[in-house]
């Protein structure tokens, strides 16, 4: 069995930089946090969801509402705690074990935090295999299990327990955030081990730290590609310079967070064929000289080529010369039931993901 | 079905005289493109089915974005549309125009309700010929404005898309227009001068060939007869205006004391009289000067722009003025224009020394005449400096004196040695009647040429007879430079 001790961490992170495709600047001071509760608890055993007996009852944690708020109003300490205890009360009965339902930023290390304060094992999966914007887009909820009940904790020490349907857990949970101070820390999807086998992307947390240390050991520049080539299956969209970027480029739907940002990067060879991302919080479509190339849910994300670090579309500025490198999602995710939930039509785009109608 | 397409409006037309005349261009890439459908496009799926030669008008609903107007771009190309229209509230970017350029594909903003724009589209290809007819009135209206032939022949070439048009002489020479159209086969629609007789040709260059399209442009070439005609006209009145008052300044400035009025005048026509002046004269054999003058003075305005040539008696005359200008560079600046100028008359050049102010400039005027007329063969232009008092004999009438000498001189040119023995009197003259200068001239011993003076003096020609010395020296001077060059 794999532990997480607080030495992983760094690696974590930096893998974890990668697959949400965020420089995450704020997470370095959760970072400590965390890693004085792993040395203080002891290390965190890290499971596969097989090693649990079917009937084990677990939990995806999550941090849901803004990461510049959570700088502003930094936990206390006491909500992983809390969150797991209230959702057990909610349930009748103790978890046997947690899990992150998006291991990337912060919530790759919220799951930890509860797991070290609980006493509890890890799960070594997720339910998003990235960072998706809505706590309905996940594996979890592709598979059938509930989102709900789902336990909420403020900076405050407020507990707000949800009841409710999927689709309206997320806006009352977010009404809940505002008056909380801008985040709050969840307990949600109870379900036991055996739902879990089928409904998780299996080894997300080991995957995090597997990255993390190629990212922070890759000799050159073309190692660090094959090495994310061979480790993530990541390809090479284009190599190029950012020539220009805008915000506000189009209309978006109600319920997503965040404003949307164009990119456009010409690529260096040939013909300086044009590559746009369109994000908004995270990448969620490219087109290479206007044709579909990569969306939601695959991972796209920008390399910085001469310092090797993430780009994520808050910190991209004009002349960044840039890697787009696209993560293929795990194959739940290229379902049309998948794609309905995550994919670029979810995000408001009207085209079709580039894997759509071929079999997972 | 075929002539149905061969009728259809191209997206220049479109441009040029149809709805697109209100959109903003952004990529005028393919403009010659024809346009048999337009597709309003709600969702960018839409395009995916649209057929070849489709003008694509985006919908807000489908203009999601920058991104949504490249997706668009990339699917036009793909089906072979013949244009992109987006709503410019998008606010299509620099690196979106450039990926069009790359794809050819021409795209155009508008402000207004894209479906609007789609109606208007669709109505103009729809009704190909009522696009032309406005614009063949354009143009005929454009036509009446212009007053130069370089003005009118440039109406076709800004307004009639896809075509270039040029004005050519008969010769071949572009008069106005673009010289590409006159190097490419296309249409030829003969010009008439002012007095009705063939003069030009107004030749035109299509980037398509089909039948509906060729007769518009021909419609739109004969409109342009009349006006070129009259323009011509113009400029022939004005140009012998000018002439007639050029010399008429020239001949008031070269008056011993010119009056005020005439140094006025010259100021008016753009003409230095202070200064340092070189003068050239030109000469033509055997051409009237009065015809010769107007093609002279057209072509010479094409080379030498605005520098006067004024005719005159025996030919024309102009000047440098300036202190930089000498008699040696003047010549060189006048070789190299005459070559130039391709004139269809042989010209022979004078220039004169420089002279300064009014009197300088009449000496000199003076001075390239005697050049001028001067017989050299050798020379197209000849330098009064270099010829010194030579030109005096430059102007003898060689011809009749030898005539003449050939008379008085009978028993001595038709002496079998008359040639040697004339030669031998010329030396002996040009070199002061020193025998042994005139021998080493020869290239004969000084014995051969005592021999020749006595056998001269046996024929009754005395060298040394004072009253006769001119006359023989003249005579001999033309009957050499009469006699043909012997062979080497």
């Amino acid at each position: 069995m794999r532990e997480i001790s607080a030495a992983d961490l760094p690696a974590l992170m930096t893998g974890s930089r990668l697959l949400s495709a965020s420089t995450g600047f704020i997470v370095d001071a959760c970072l400590d946090w965390v890693a004085e509760l792993v040395d203080r608890h002891g290390p965190v055993p890290l499971v596969g969801v097989a090693d649990l007996p079917p009937e084990s009852p677990c939990a995806a944690i999550a941090m849901v509402g803004s990461v510049t708020a959570l700088a502003e109003l930094p936990p206390t300490g006491e909500e992983p705690e809390l969150a797991v205890r209230a959702l057990e009360a909610r349930l009748g009965h103790p978890l046997r074990a947690v899990m992150p339902l998006a291991a990337a930023t912060v919530n790759a290390l919220f799951p930890i935090a509860a797991a070290a304060v609980s006493g509890l094992p890890l799960v070594d999966c997720d339910g998003m295999g990235r960072v998706l914007p809505l706590i309905q887009q996940s594996t979890y909820a592709l598979a059938g299990l509930p989102l709900t009940p789902l336990a909420a904790v403020g900076a405050a020490g407020d507990v707000v327990v949800v009841d409710a349907a999927a689709t309206r857990a997320d806006p009352l949970l977010r009404a809940a955030v505002t008056t909380a101070g801008g985040w709050m820390l969840c307990a949600m999807n109870p379900t036991t081990a055996g739902h879990l086998r089928n409904a998780a992307i299996p080894g997300a947390v080991s995957r995090l730290i597997d990255v993390g240390r190629v990212l922070r050991t890759a000799a050159d520049h073309t190692a660090l590609l094959d090495d994310l080539t061979r480790v993530l299956g990541a390809k090479l969209l284009g190599s190029g310079r950012v020539v220009e970027l805008s915000h506000d480029t189009r209309p978006t739907g109600p319920g997503l967070p965040a404003n949307p940002t164009s990119v456009a990067v010409v690529e260096y060879t040939g013909a300086g064929r044009l590559i746009r991302l369109e994000a908004q919080n995270e990448f969620l479509l490219a087109t290479v000289d206007g044709a579909v190339a990569a969306a939601v849910p695959d991972l796209l994300c920008l390399l910085d080529r001469r310092e090797r670090r993430v780009v994520d579309p808050e910190s991209v500025v004009v002349g960044d010369h840039v890697d787009v490198l696209v993560i293929p999602a795990a194959p739940v995710w290229h379902t049309p039931e998948g794609l309905r939930l995550a994919g670029p039509r979810a995000f408001g785009f009207p085209v079709g993901h580039p894997r759509e109608g071929i079999s997972p | 079905m075929s002539s149905r397409t061969q009728e259809e409006l191209s997206v220049a037309e479109l441009v040029h005289y149809g709805p697109l005349s209100q959109a903003r261009a952004l990529v005028t890439a393919n403009l010659d493109r024809r346009v048999s459908h337009v597709e309003l496009v709600g969702e960018l799926d839409q395009v995916r089915r649209c057929r070849p030669y489709t003008a694509i008008v985006l919908h807000h609903a489908a203009a999601h974005g920058v991104w949504a107007v490249e997706s668009a771009l990339r699917l036009a190309w793909e089906r072979g549309a013949s244009c992109v229209v987006a709503p410019e509230d998008v606010g299509v970017p620099r690196s979106t125009v450039q990926l069009a350029e790359r794809l050819r594909v021409a795209l155009f903003a508008v402000p207004a309700d894209p479906a609007r724009h789609a109606l208007d589209l669709a109505g103009a290809i729809a009704s190909p010929s009522a696009a032309r007819a406005m614009l063949t009135a354009r143009c005929a209206e454009l036509f009446g404005e212009r007053t130069s032939a370089r003005g009118i022949v440039g109406v076709v070439n800004a307004e009639v898309p896809g075509v270039s048009a040029a004005l050519v002489a008969a010769d071949g020479h572009v008069l106005a227009g673009q010289s590409a159209a006159a190097a490419a086969p296309g249409l030829r629609v003969p010009v008439p001068g002012p007095d009705g007789r063939p003069w030009a040709e107004l030749v035109a260059r299509l980037s398509t060939d089909s039948p509906g399209w060729v007769e518009v442009v021909r419609t739109i070439l004969h409109l342009a007869r009349a006006p070129l005609a009259a323009a011509v006209a113009r400029g022939r009145l004005s140009l012998a205006d000018r002439v007639a008052e050029d010399r008429l300044i020239l001949t008031a400035l070269l008056r011993d004391e010119p009056s005020p009025d005439a140094e006025r005048a010259a100021a008016d026509a753009g003409w230095r009289t202070a200064g340092n002046h070189v003068a050239v004269a030109l000469r033509a054999e055997g051409v009237s000067i009065v015809d010769a003058t107007p093609g002279l003075v057209a072509r010479w305005r094409e080379t030498f722009a605005d520098r006067p040539l004024v005719p005159t008696a025996d030919g024309w005359v102009t000047w440098w003025t300036g202190d930089e200008a000498t008699a040696a560079t003047v010549a060189r600046v006048v070789e190299k224009g005459l070559t130039r100028l391709a004139a269809p008359v042989a010209l022979t050049a004078g220039v004169g020394r420089p002279g300064r102010d009014l009197p300088g400039l009449r000496r000199s005027l003076t001075e390239a005449g005697l050049a001028a007329a001067g017989r050299d063969e050798g020379a197209r232009v000849r330098c009064f400096a270099d010829l010194g008092a030579r030109v005096v004999l430059a102007c003898l009438p060689v011809g009749e004196i030898a005539a003449a000498s050939a008379v008085a001189l009978r028993e001595l040119v038709e002496s079998p040695e008359g040639p040697t023995l004339v030669a031998t009197i010329a030396a002996v003259l040009d070199c002061g009647g020193s025998t042994s200068q005139a021998a080493a001239r020869l290239g004969v011993h000084r014995n051969t040429v005592l021999g020749r003076v006595d056998r001269l003096r046996a024929k009754g020609i005395d060298i040394d007879s004072a009253d006769r010395r001119l006359a023989l020296h003249i005579a001999c001077y033309a009957l050499l430079n009469a006699w043909p060059t012997p062979e080497p």
